[in-house]
């Protein structure tokens, strides 16, 4: 069906006014296929004010020589010394490494976790709506708040978690979890899973309400049990959600130092350190941005090539 | 009925209402007379006592409006430096001495020589507090507050044990052994290894003979003696096990109520924390105050200063009667009243409240011997991001004091370069 011409024909204008009045010109201009551009251009001005312009500068900032409190040889270009500096910084390689454990782990935890929650609240079952709701709480809950209230609940003085452990008999005394460096990664990576499982369970659910329910009516008739039909149906049908929110889950790990900054601020020792907390004490402690500019261009890199490495492995592309 | 709403009468009507929004009369702004102020008070009684000052203030300034605004400690030099770069300053900030070479070079600072040499008050301060806020001559900011390092012991563990408090380090480690109890939960010292106990490692550093600022005014460290000062300090944890295990993570919160709820007989702090101390703990009876004990070679107690200093020309006059007010005897007694903090002036030193306090007389004898924090561009990038994790990793076992020494002396390096 045509939609008959897109370009409706202007009357001339009546007098003088008439020819330059703003509003009758915009009007004429809303007709055009270059009204379009202009709806789109001040989300392009945002994106290029608060996201591409800072980016070009970050890439920029890592070639020179930018330290607040060394004023005098600022906007030196020094090519690659800052990339040089971290291949022979011990920091950066632990940062690097602990990022990876980090990530990992907290991602295969929090898809763990998020997928089974997701299963359940799909049953629809009497209460899930109230259940749904509280397993949502934690994700809504500001960073700083659940960290600082894990800290607490943590604590090796007062912490009910240490309380609970020894009265159950699973600790001799109480532990300070995040002075150990055994167990300072692992707390924190606990306590990030339990704030951002509920992201996977709310995109998975979404997910779920999408797969035809024909298809479980012929897999149980074909005798397919729930773990075949889980991995036979639901994961591949849900393989386009699941790709997306681990590259958004992934991202945010790589880039969010909040967390480790309230529990451990990188401690003990190095055993918490990652790459966003490196690079934001690089910037905001030794107000060497130069330097913290080159590590965060490492970290888009790294993520730049995690996400095309897994939309290919993942083979989201050929749905 | 309805009404139908063409693309073209809805932009008539949008560009009317925009015409008609320029001619409404702009609203009236409140011009200069009213200031913000950046500050790092966190706790009740600091919150109580920027109130006292600020009532005061109200009373004495009534045509000047003054908005405080919080910053907590870990996230202001990224705030700050996020403000001067972005031109978006407060009219006055509280900065601390460490901070203030930093800040200087990142050209945060205003300078306030003149105002400060005309101010009728200046005679009330000794020169010596200026100090750490002057460069080349050039004065930046009017100390606020002192805070006076010194230690906190309890009094009724060590009167039980029949111990004194400590003037020496040896003195220090004893009672710390002698007072360590794991059976009851008990530790001799609260060891503040984590955020915020960097300074401590420096002092110590200090007290063993190897100070990091020289009087010629050269940085640099020995490394034999950090070497023997980090293996005394963490060996109170390490070989002593005078000190929680935590301690590799305590930072503020966890070294205070350690010493409230009995885990330890001694902390080290400064001045700030006496109220927050005495609303759990009785003075005089379940706890005591104490200089800072001596290190085998140098005596080293802090004496910093927060400095109020204008960040924005622009509201400069407002501003400065603001920083002036607090070196008013009424407004820093009405602060130490509530927080503990002392006051850096010292007409308001020597007034009654203060000087006729038994529990102040070891800050008050600290001001006699204190020396103010090594200041240099970097220093407290290097003090947190280099000196902290190194005595940390001794902590937990996976550095020796040797090589976390060679880690210190590298990053002190690398932040002079």
């Amino acid at each position: 069906m045509s939609r008959g011409p897109s370009i409706t024909a202007m009357p001339p204008p009546r007098n003088m006014w008439d020819a330059i009045n703003p509003v009758r010109l915009l009007g004429e201009l809303s007709e055009t296929r270059y009204w379009m551009y202009l709806l789109l251009l001040p989300s392009a001005l945002l994106i290029t004010a608060i996201v591409l312009f800072p980016t070009v500068y970050g890439f920029q900032l890592s070639f020179t020589e930018m330290r607040l409190n060394r004023p005098a040889g600022n906007g030196a270009f020094v090519g690659l010394k800052h990339y040089a500096r971290m291949l022979s910084d011990p920091i950066f390689w632990v940062s690097l490494r602990n990022t990876a454990v980090w990530v990992t782990a907290s991602i295969v935890i929090e898809f763990g976790v998020g997928l089974i929650a997701a299963l359940a609240l799909n049953r629809n079952l009497p209460g899930t709506k109230v259940l749904a709701v509280l397993i949502l709480i934690p994700y809504f809950l500001p960073n700083v708040v659940a960290g600082n209230m894990w800290a607490l609940m943590l604590d090796a003085r007062v912490g009910v978690i240490n309380d609970l452990l020894v009265k159950l008999g699973f600790l001799a005394e109480y532990k300070a979890w995040f002075a150990d460096p055994n167990t300072a990664m692992a707390a924190a990576i606990f306590i990030e899973a339990w704030h951002s499982f509920p992201f996977f369970t709310l995109l998975i659910m979404a997910g779920l309400k999408g797969i035809p329910a024909d298809l479980y009516k012929a897999a149980d008739i074909d005798g397919a049990g729930p773990f075949a039909q889980l991995r036979l149906i639901t994961l591949p049908m849900l393989r386009t959600i699941i790709a997306a929110a681990v590259i958004l889950r992934v991202i945010g790990l790589v880039n969010s130092p909040d967390l480790l900054l309230i529990l451990t601020q990188g401690g003990p020792g190095r055993s918490t350190q990652v790459l966003s907390l490196y690079a934001f004490q690089n910037a905001y402690k030794d107000f060497n941005f130069g330097y913290a500019g080159a590590l965060s261009v490492v970290m888009f890199v790294l993520l730049m090539l995690f996400a095309w490495a897994y939309i290919r492995l993942s083979k989201v592309n050929q749905d | 009925m309805t009404t139908r709403f063409d693309r073209r009468s809805v932009l008539k009507m949008g560009g009317g209402l925009l015409a008609a929004s320029a001619l409404t009369p702009l609203p009236a702004f409140a011009q200069s007379k009213s200031i913000n102020y950046w500050h790092t008070f966190t706790s009740q009684s600091e919150a109580a006592g920027l109130e006292a000052v600020l009532n005061l203030f109200k009373a004495a300034n009534p045509d000047i409006s003054v908005t405080p605004e919080n910053i907590p400690n870990p996230e202001f030099m990224a705030k700050i430096t996020a403000a001067v770069v972005g031109d978006a300053r407060p009219s006055v900030t509280m900065v601390a001495s460490e901070r203030f070479e930093d800040l200087l070079a990142m050209g945060a600072l205003v300078d306030m020589t003149d105002r400060i040499a005309a101010w009728e008050r200046r005679g009330d301060f000794d020169d010596k507090r200026f100090a750490a806020i002057t460069s080349e001559g050039r004065t930046y900011g009017v100390p606020g507050f002192t805070f006076v390092d010194w230690g906190y012991y309890r009094k009724d563990w060590f009167d039980e044990a029949g111990l004194a408090p400590p003037t020496t380090y040896d003195e220090f480690r004893e009672a710390a052994i002698k007072l360590t109890d794991p059976s009851k939960g008990r530790y001799g010292f609260g060891l503040r290894g984590g955020p915020g106990g960097q300074n401590f490692i420096v002092n110590v550093i200090e007290a063993f003979g190897s100070p990091v600022k020289k009087e010629d005014g050269s940085i640099g460290l020995d490394r034999d003696i950090v070497v023997e000062a980090l293996d005394w300090y963490s060996g109170l944890l390490v070989k002593d096990k005078a000190v929680p295990p935590s301690a590799a993570n305590d930072g503020f919160q966890q070294m205070i109520s350690g010493f409230q709820t009995g885990q330890t007989a001694m902390i080290w702090h400064h001045t700030g924390s006496y109220q927050d101390i005495a609303s759990k703990l009785e003075p005089g009876v379940e706890f005591g105050t104490f200089a800072m004990p001596a290190g085998p070679v140098n005596r080293v107690a802090r004496l910093a200063y927060a400095y109020n200093c204008i960040t924005k020309e622009q509201d400069a006059d407002a501003a400065w009667e603001w920083i002036k007010f607090w070196g008013e005897p009424d407004a820093a007694v009405a602060f130490l009243e509530k927080t503990g903090y002392f006051p850096a002036s010292s007409v308001a030193a020597a007034d009654d409240r203060i000087a006729g306090n038994p529990m102040y007389k070891a800050a008050s004898d600290t001001l006699g011997f204190g020396i103010p924090q090594p200041s240099f561009p970097g220093a407290a990038g290097w003090a947190e991001g280099t000196v902290l994790p190194a005595l940390q990793q001794i902590l937990i076992g996976q550095a020796t004091p040797e090589q976390a020494a060679d880690q210190i002396m590298e990053g002190l390096a690398q932040a002079i370069e």
